[in-house]
C-alpha cells in the first residue's frame, strides 16, 4: 500500500506536463457491505463525491476523492442483550462516511466522447457512526486507511462539459472503534474539463 | 469551462441540499421510550413463589437520610401503574401477598424525574461571556423533564457483603414526560419489562 501511495504522490507532483484536468460533481447512492451492511441495511440516498484529476498522461489522470456518504436506519422496536442486561425500543441508526483520497485512473479511449475508465484510490476514511436510543446515544469513529477501486464511461457532451457515471467500492481496515468499513457507491453527475 | 465561483457555490447548494434531507431521528415522544431489565444470573427465580409491594410509588427525590419526608405519585396514577405490575405477576405465575405474610420477595415501584433545560444560545458563550459580559446571558430555551420507573425485586433472605440488599431484578422504564398521564404508554412499558424478563416466569 506504502508503494501505491508514493506512486500516486510522485505522479501527481509531476503533473504539469499536461494541463488538462477534470472535476467531477457526482451525487452517490451508497450499498453497505460487511459490518455496515449488518448495522444498517438500507441503502444510503444521501451522499455525494468531488473528484479531481489531473491529466499527467491522455490517458491517466491523478488527484483526489473526496465524498461524504451517510447511511441511516430507523430500527423497529428490539430488544438488545448483553449478559444479563436487556434494554428495548426503538434505535434511530446513523453511519457516515467521509473518504479522503489519492486517486488514479486509467482512461480507455482518451479524446473520444465515450471514454471508460478504471481507477483506484488510497487514503483515509473517517467513519463515524452513532446509535441513537431514548435520549442516549453512542458513538464510535474511526481514521481507517482505504482503499477504493473505481470502474466508471465518461460521456462528453460538449467541449468542457461531460457526464460521469462510475461505480466505486470504498474498504476502510478496521481501525479506532469499528471493524472494516465497507460500501458500493453508484455515482452520477456533471464533469468539468479545462 | 467552469469558474471557480461557480463550482463552489454549485457544490455548496448542493451540500445544503444532502445535509437538509439529513434524517432526523425520532418523531414523537414514544419513539424515545427505553425499557432496561437487569437480573442476578445465580438467582433461583422459579424457587419462589409469592411476592409483596407497598401500596404507593414513591419519588426517588430528596435525601431521606437527612431527614426529608419522603414523596410520593398522586394515588390514581400510582394504582394504575401497580395494578398493570400485579397483572404481570399473575401472568408469570406469582402470588401477591401482604408484607407480613413473609414473602419470597418484595417488589418496590419507585419514580424518579429529572429536568433538562437547554438554550438556543449561542455554544461560545462558556468562552467569551467572560470577557463580555455587557453582552448578556444566554437566552432561555426549554426544558424536557424525564421520568423513569424503577421496579426492584429483592429478596429479604439475602444481603449483599456490604449489608444492603441485593436487587435480584431491576426493570427500568424511562421516557420523556408529557403533561398528562398516558396509562397506554406507561402500560406498554411495563409490560415490555416483564415480557423481556422470561427467567420471571415461575408456573
Amino acid at each position: 500500500m506504502k508503494k501505491i501511495f508514493i506512486i500516486l504522490l510522485v505522479a501527481a507532483a509531476s503533473s504539469t506536463t499536461y494541463a488538462q484536468s477534470l472535476t467531477a460533481l457526482q451525487y452517490s447512492m451508497g450499498f453497505g457491505t460487511g459490518d455496515l451492511s449488518d448495522f444498517i441495511g438500507k441503502p444510503s440516498f444521501r451522499g455525494f463525491t468531488i473528484d479531481y484529476r489531473n491529466l499527467v498522461q491522455p490517458n491517466v489522470g491523478v488527484g483526489f476523492d473526496l465524498g461524504w456518504h451517510a447511511f441511516y436506519e430507523a430500527k423497529a422496536s428490539d430488544v438488545y442483550t448483553i449478559g444479563n442486561l436487556s434494554y428495548s425500543g426503538k434505535q434511530y441508526r446513523y453511519n457516515n462516511q467521509f473518504p479522503l483520497l489519492f486517486a488514479a485512473d486509467y482512461y480507455m479511449q482518451p479524446g473520444e466522447s465515450v471514454n471508460p475508465f478504471v481507477g483506484f484510490g488510497v487514503g483515509t476514511m473517517y467513519s463515524l457512526r452513532n446509535t441513537d436510543m431514548g435520549q442516549y446515544s453512542l458513538k464510535e469513529d474511526a481514521w481507517n486507511f482505504a482503499i477504493r477501486p473505481e470502474v466508471g464511461i465518461l460521456y462528453e457532451a460538449n467541449p468542457g462539459m461531460s457526464f460521469m457515471v462510475t461505480g466505486k467500492y470504498y474498504y476502510g481496515f478496521e481501525a479506532g472503534d469499528l471493524p472494516a468499513q465497507g460500501y458500493f457507491t453508484l455515482n452520477f453527475g456533471f464533469v468539468f474539463t479545462k | 469551462m467552469i469558474s471557480k465561483n461557480k463550482l463552489a457555490i454549485l457544490v455548496a447548494g448542493v451540500c445544503m441540499l444532502l445535509f437538509g434531507c439529513y434524517p432526523q431521528g425520532p418523531e414523537f415522544t414514544e419513539d424515545l421510550d427505553v425499557v432496561l431489565t437487569h437480573f442476578q444470573d445465580d438467582y433461583d427465580f422459579e424457587s419462589k413463589n409469592t411476592y409483596a409491594r407497598p401500596n404507593a410509588i414513591v419519588k426517588i427525590t430528596g435525601n431521606l437520610q437527612e431527614g426529608d419526608d419522603p414523596e410520593f405519585i398522586p394515588d390514581a396514577a400510582a394504582a394504575l401503574i401497580l395494578a398493570q405490575i400485579d397483572k404481570n405477576m399473575e401472568a408469570l405465575g406469582w402470588d401477591k401477598v401482604d408484607v407480613s405474610a413473609n414473602p419470597d420477595v418484595l417488589l418496590a415501584v419507585a419514580s424518579w424525574e429529572t429536568t433538562t433545560i437547554f438554550y438556543y444560545y449561542d455554544y461560545w458563550y462558556w468562552w467569551y461571556g467572560g470577557y463580555y459580559p455587557g453582552w448578556g446571558y444566554p437566552a432561555y430555551g426549554g426544558s424536557y423533564t424525564t421520568g423513569t420507573l424503577f421496579m426492584t425485586m429483592i429478596d429479604p433472605e439475602e444481603v449483599g457483603a456490604n449489608g444492603n440488599a441485593i436487587l435480584q431484578w431491576t426493570g427500568g422504564v424511562n421516557g420523556i414526560l408529557t403533561g398528562s398521564y398516558d396509562a397506554t404508554r406507561v402500560n406498554k412499558g411495563i409490560d415490555q419489562a416483564f415480557s423481556q424478563s422470561p427467567y420471571l416466569k415461575i408456573n
